[in-house]
């Protein structure tokens, strides 16, 4: 798992301030989260993964793999608004369901807003490692220090939880644990898994919160840092690439636009 | 009397955890003198550990317990190395992880990668860079980055809280001598149960033994404290220097090295058949057995190094990898190759049917809320009467050391307890095969016997015994066969001196006669 996510060669993303990257993103969600007009939200959506494709690092064939999951995260999120959403020009109607011209194009522009969500946040994570990423937000964002050290042991800790699932799960097998049908069945089966594992976790976080105390982790010294952080010209390219993207992301669809729809919302 | 000055000291100590009506310590003095190495021994529970961290100023600074002193004096400086080699690190990488205790003390970063090198140059924990996955390490070298994490503080008191009773033989020795290295000009206070490595090193000043009830035995030099209370050290359960050969001249001791033929049958089908058998993981082979036989009354010790491949034989037979060749369980052939998940699941049916499985962490294993329930749940879901359950349950209680705590929560048991009840629950269905994954690591002495002693009672029954171990006394003394598993392969299988009997000679007559079979299974 760790070598799939080791990207293939180090990009501008790479390179910039994690924090900075951090913010820009958060302003990237903004715009997104904010946009009605149709065609640009479609344009978005695929210039952000063509980005994806070229600045993330990785190769193309775990590129393709990743955003795989897109297609699921457009059809579940557009179904919805399609099938039940408001709307006047009604095309086809069968008991509850209900598939306007409103409606459908307002299923589509919420498919296409996850899609470009899901595009922005994975751009994020796969040009981020998550300690240079609590390293820069101590170091820029001023995140006290304790925070972020016990993001970073639970990071740790997550793959332990993991193998001991599977671990559990292999034991309920062999011990011929036949789940009971229904919901109490199913409130039997989260207990046998719950319980070992919370208590397990339980205990080990304990115990690294002590240790990591132990080794004099009180802040009451000025910290160093063994991972230096700080802006650099990146930042500005980076800011610079995002710009240009939302920019050529809006021009096409004043230019180019497919769908001739300005504001989907429903007045 | 010379004066001397105390590194770290305590008056008249009263602790008690919450909610429970004992004191653990009841006016306890203790000190240790600066440059002393100190060793504190005692039965499981009686709060050797506890004391260690009171005295570090762990409890109650970190670790609220309510607790009264009339005097107490902390080490101007300590570091504490823990047992558990897993849950002293926060961070992933090595570098990263020695950095965060130099950052915590506030060392510029241009020194951080000099100061690096040279404490792990120390430990002895030779890597090819700084930038090296904690998860990629074993154990015993987990252990030694934790040490040297704690060197960083150089600090003048160092407690060690069991810091080897998760280790295999050779990281137990490895960590000791890295501690004996850098033991020097600084204070030790050890709590340990394993101490035949400790003592060979020459490591310990002054033993200090505690009772059940938290109080001072005695206490001197260590042969001196070794004479004086032997049976109390077994009794406890300690591993100090000898153990074995005490065990061993015991009566209980001794039915474990008595000659094994009572019940080998040469003849009949054998327990478990493999020939070129192999299991894999993620479509990797992970595990070959080439031809072996297991047959009724054998006990197979299987050692190798961590990653070899053990625990990947063990399931491999009980059904859970997917496996190809031979396997033969009480002579009927087992589907390898792919299965579909059905076939999968009837296979998985029938080997836990006729094989006991025993986890290397038993709470892992446990699917009831009472001790009792435990050991009846495989029982009830054959379908056995309500009567024949509660009998076979009490007789199997009774045996495993359980009878009493048959309401309790499975966790609620001590360490060996559970372990002793998760055998219990495996074995209850009086399988045919027993196979145990480490049960005896990070058990106190007397109950690693008295586990032995339990699978030697089922093996005498007729059970095979197929266990994972890194004790090389089981392995070669109490086993009757010891396989080595290296690389994903069985490379050799060996007779103990207890199999030892012209009778019942497994091997050499197998191989006669298995090999032309095994070659026209392989030019198919």
């Amino acid at each position: 798992m760790r070598k799939f996510l080791t990207p293939k060669r180090q990009t501008w993303l790479h390179r910039a301030n994690p924090a900075a990257k951090l913010a820009l993103m958060i302003l990237l969600f903004l715009l997104t989260l904010f946009t009605h007009r149709l065609d640009f939200i479609f344009y978005q959506a695929i210039l952000f993964t063509l980005l994806l494709f070229l600045f993330s690092g990785y190769e193309t064939w775990k590129i393709a793999l990743l955003i795989l999951p897109f297609a699921l995260i457009f059809a579940s999120s557009a179904a919805t608004m399609i099938l039940f959403g408001k709307g006047e020009q009604v095309w086809w109607a069968w008991g509850l369901f209900r598939i306007s011209e409103e409606s459908f194009f307002r299923g589509i522009h919420i498919g296409l807003k996850a899609v470009a969500f899901a595009a922005e946040g994975l751009l994020f994570v796969l040009t981020t490692p998550s300690v240079a990423l609590f390293y820069a937000l101590m170091q820029q964002a001023k995140l006290p220090p304790k925070y972020a050290y016990s993001f970073m042991a639970s990071v740790r800790l997550l793959p332990m939880v993991w193998e001991e699932l599977l671990v559990r799960r292999n034991a309920l097998l062999i011990r011929g644990v036949r789940r009971p049908q229904g919901l109490a069945g199913l409130v039997a089966q989260a207990k046998l898994y719950a319980v070992p594992l919370l208590s397990q976790s339980i205990r080990r976080a304990h115990r690294v919160a002590v240790a990591m105390e132990a080794k004099a982790f009180d802040g009451n010294r000025p910290r160093t840092y063994y991972y230096r952080t700080a802006y650099s010209r990146y930042d500005v390219l980076v800011l610079l690439l995002l710009v240009f993207v939302a920019a050529a992301a809006y021009t096409l669809a004043l230019l180019y636009p497919p769908f001739h729809i300005a504001d989907v919302r429903y007045h | 009397m010379r004066k001397e000055i105390a590194a770290t000291e305590v008056q008249e100590l009263r602790l008690k955890f919450p909610g429970e009506a004992e004191f653990v310590f009841k006016d306890l003095d203790f000190s240790v003198q600066r440059g002393e190495h100190v060793l504190l021994l005692g039965p499981s529970g009686c709060g050797k550990s506890t004391l260690l961290q009171v005295l570090s100023g762990i409890i109650p600074d970190l670790v609220e317990i309510p607790m009264r002193t009339s005097a107490q004096q902390l080490p101007t400086s300590w570091r504490f190395l823990f047992q558990d080699p897993d849950t002293q690190f926060c961070m992933p990488y090595v570098d990263e992880e020695l950095a965060f205790a130099l950052e915590n003390l506030g060392v510029s970063e241009s020194e951080m990668s000099a100061r690096m090198e040279a404490v792990l140059a120390k430990v002895g924990l030779e890597l090819p860079e700084l930038h090296v996955p904690i998860d990629s390490l074993s154990q015993g070298m987990k252990q030694r980055l934790a040490l040297a994490s704690v060197l960083l503080g150089d600090p003048e008191v160092l407690l060690l809280d069991e810091p080897s009773a998760l280790l295999d033989p050779q990281g137990r020795k490895q960590i000791w001598q890295a501690i004996a290295k850098v033991a020097e000009d600084r204070t030790l206070i050890i709590v340990e149960h394993r101490i035949e490595e400790l003592t060979a090193l020459g490591l310990v000043d002054r033993v200090v033994l505690f009772g059940p009830d938290g109080r001072v035995l005695g206490e001197g030099a260590p042969d001196e404290v070794f004479d004086t209370y032997r049976s109390e050290l077994a009794e406890f359960g300690i591993w100090y220097p000898g153990v074995w050969e005490e065990y061993f001249a015991s009566e209980e001791g001794r039915r474990l090295l008595e000659p094994a033929r009572n019940v080998r049958s040469t003849n009949g089908p054998g327990t478990v058949e493999l020939r070129n058998f192999r299991g894999f993981r993620q479509g990797r082979p992970v595990i070959e057995a080439p031809q072996v036989t297991v047959r009724p009354g054998d006990w197979i010790a299987v050692t190798g190094p961590n990653g070899a491949g053990k625990s990947s034989l063990l399931l491999s037979l009980i059904g859970l990898l997917p496996t190809e060749g031979i396997y033969m369980l009480q002579g009927g052939r087992m589907e390898t190759g792919k299965l579909s998940s059905r076939a999968r699941r009837r296979q998985l049916e029938r080997t836990s049917r006729e094989i006991g499985f025993v986890f290397q962490n038993p709470e892992f294993q446990f699917v009831a809320d009472r001790v009792a329930d435990e050991v009846a749940f495989s029982l009830r879901e054959d379908g056995l009467g309500t009567e024949v359950v509660h009998e076979r349950v009490q007789v199997y209680l009774k045996q495993f050391g359980l009878t009493g705590l048959e309401g309790r929560h499975p966790y609620q048991l001590s360490l060996g307890q559970k372990r002793r009840l998760s055998v219990a629950a495996a074995a209850v269905r009086e399988q045919r095969l027993l196979l145990l994954d480490e049960p005896t690591f990070g058990q106190d002495a007397a109950n690693t016997f008295a586990i032995l002693q339990l699978c030697e009672e089922l093996r005498r029954r007729g059970t095979a015994i197929l266990m994972v171990t890194h004790e090389e006394r089981i392995a070669e003394q109490v086993a009757t066969q010891h396989w080595e598993v290296r690389d994903g392969r069985i490379i050799s299988l060996r007779k103990t001196p207890r199999a030892a009997d012209p009778l019942a000679e497994p091997f050499a007559e197998r191989e006669q006669r298995g090999r032309p079979e095994a070659e026209a299974v392989m030019t198919k």
